[in-house]
């Protein structure tokens, strides 16, 4: 990681740890400065920016967070069965306007059962979901089209909210951009790499403005610069108002989150 | 209307930089036309007939498949089932229609004293029903090999079966059959309305069956209530 990159990071780290807006470009503006002048390796002057944001945050402080606003997804009471196996039991979630949830657990515990559940893309056993406002969802993994190029996929979504062609092909550059990516190239969805392919899944979830954004293990082959992007973008959202649900087994991210919801079975140690 | 638009020209986007698909879907009614071209003119345009049916089926069959996990998004992107559905089945017919010119011109230069609209009502007929049969086995099996063996099983049933026997008017491409002969034959108009009502039937209860599979797929759950933003 260079200078720049670190710096890059460093700023992310800030700004997701809420430090305020000036005070943290001054922090920034100070460092890179000192990096100029004095020179030398960041990692060596600093140390890691994660561990540098965390002690500028103790020394600072931060912003408090906007309020969360109203309920935008309740679910309560799902269960949800595959012929004998019940993967979900009474699982419950509220999220509000302004919060980021994530929904945790082992391998197989009905993370992504309750995240489709929640898109109304599968029916549960028992209980309902209420969502307040327009549903974004991030699968896993497909939900793009091989033979398409990312242009097309931003102006396929687009015309689904009737959004002409070409403020739907930039809007869909300008939301790839805050992950990093630049998605004007022509290369098809199925040239890319994986990360850069999730970043194109990502970024069609949040072009038709969702309150209600449910993404899927969306970092799936992401860089650590990528990661670092994908979370700043998810607390812009948050700060935006969006009610954001993510899946995930990353637990050094959970710091980040409002609300948690573990869909661990209670006979290995979970709670819901 | 924007919409469908959308979805059958990405869905012609798709399928046209298929290169290798589209190749075979060339070479494929080439093929039929070209085995049967030296016994008898009759037999190799009702051989060209099938492997345009085949081709646009599974043309189909893997758009269908292809789209299956994006279709779900789109629902919640705005589109609504018929939007999908019939905005694949325009682009596909489209595709049909391009597929078909070369080898009704192939027809017009080749063989003489034939009734050349039969032939390209017979091939309108073809790829009107081809398209939505496709798209249905591909809605209805969720693995493309499985769906390939079934067209395979439909279009051989199609060539054994002697076209006068009842059954015969059971497989979905009889209508070609019946138009062809009128058109290479020169038989009474009988073989023509039977072959045009046969399709238009078949057509319809296709897109109909089409139309019921994707809405029940691409349904709003019972459990998803919306509530007002506030």
């Amino acid at each position: 990681m260079n200078a720049d990159e670190w710096l890059r990071v460093f700023a992310a780290e800030l700004h997701q740890r809420r430090v305020a807006a000036d005070a943290a470009r001054h922090v920034v503006a100070e460092a890179a400065t000192h990096l100029r002048e004095g020179g030398g390796d960041p990692w060596l002057v600093f140390g890691p920016p994660q561990a540098y944001a965390a002690t500028i945050v103790e020394s600072i402080g931060t912003v408090p967070g906007p309020r969360p606003g109203p309920v935008r997804l309740d679910a309560r009471g799902i269960t949800k069965r595959y012929g004998r196996r019940t993967v979900l039991r009474d699982a419950a979630l509220t999220v509000r306007a302004g919060q980021i949830a994530a929904v945790v657990g082992a391998n197989g515990c009905g993370k992504s059962t309750f995240l489709r559940i929640c898109a109304g893309l599968v029916s549960p056993d028992a209980g309902e979901v209420t969502v307040s406002g327009r549903l974004g969802f991030c699968p896993q993994q497909g939900g793009t089209a091989d033979f398409l190029l990312p242009d097309e996929h931003f102006v396929l979504v687009g015309a689904g909210q009737g959004v002409a062609r070409e403020p739907a092909r930039r809007a869909g550059r300008a939301a790839a951009r805050q992950l990093g990516w630049d998605a004007q190239g022509d290369v098809l969805a199925r040239h890319l790499s994986g990360g850069t392919r999730q970043k194109l899944n990502l970024t069609m979830s949040t072009l038709a403005e969702p309150d209600v954004l449910l993404l899927d293990e969306p970092y799936q082959g992401f860089d650590q610069g990528s990661y670092v992007n994908l979370w700043d973008q998810l607390i812009r959202l948050r700060d935006a108002g969006r009610a954001i649900v993510v899946v995930t087994h990353l637990l050094n991210q959970l710091d980040r989150v409002d609300v948690v919801l573990d869909l661990t079975p209670a006979h290995q140690g979970g709670h819901s | 209307m924007r919409r469908l638009v959308t979805v059958a020209e990405m869905t012609l986007r798709e399928l046209a930089r298929r290169r290798g698909v589209l190749l075979l879907l060339l070479l494929m009614p080439l093929v039929f036309w070209m085995i049967r071209r030296d016994t008898y003119v009759g037999q190799s345009i009702r051989a060209l007939l099938l492997g345009i049916s085949w081709a646009v089926s599974t043309a189909a069959l893997f758009a269908t498949s292809a789209a299956r996990e994006l279709e779900p998004r789109l629902r919640l992107a705005g589109y609504r089932p018929h939007h999908l559905y019939l905005g694949r089945m325009l682009g596909l017919w489209a595709l049909g229609l391009a597929v078909s010119v070369p080898f009704f011109l192939l027809t017009v230069f080749d063989a003489a004293n034939l009734r050349y609209a039969g032939i390209a009502v017979a091939m309108l007929c073809c790829v009107a029903v081809a398209a939505p049969f496709g798209m249905l086995i591909g809605a209805l099996l969720p693995r493309e090999l499985e769906g390939t063996l079934l067209l395979l099983t439909v279009v051989a049933m199609q060539m054994l079966l002697d076209p006068a026997s009842p059954g015969a008017r059971l497989t979905p491409f009889w209508s070609s059959r019946e138009i062809a002969t009128w058109a290479v034959d020169h038989t009474d108009g009988g073989y023509l309305n039977r072959g045009l009502l046969h399709a238009t039937l078949v057509t319809v209860l296709l897109i109909v069956t089409v139309a019921g599979v994707f809405g029940v797929r691409l349904r709003r759950r019972r459990h998803l209530h919306h509530a007002p933003l506030t």
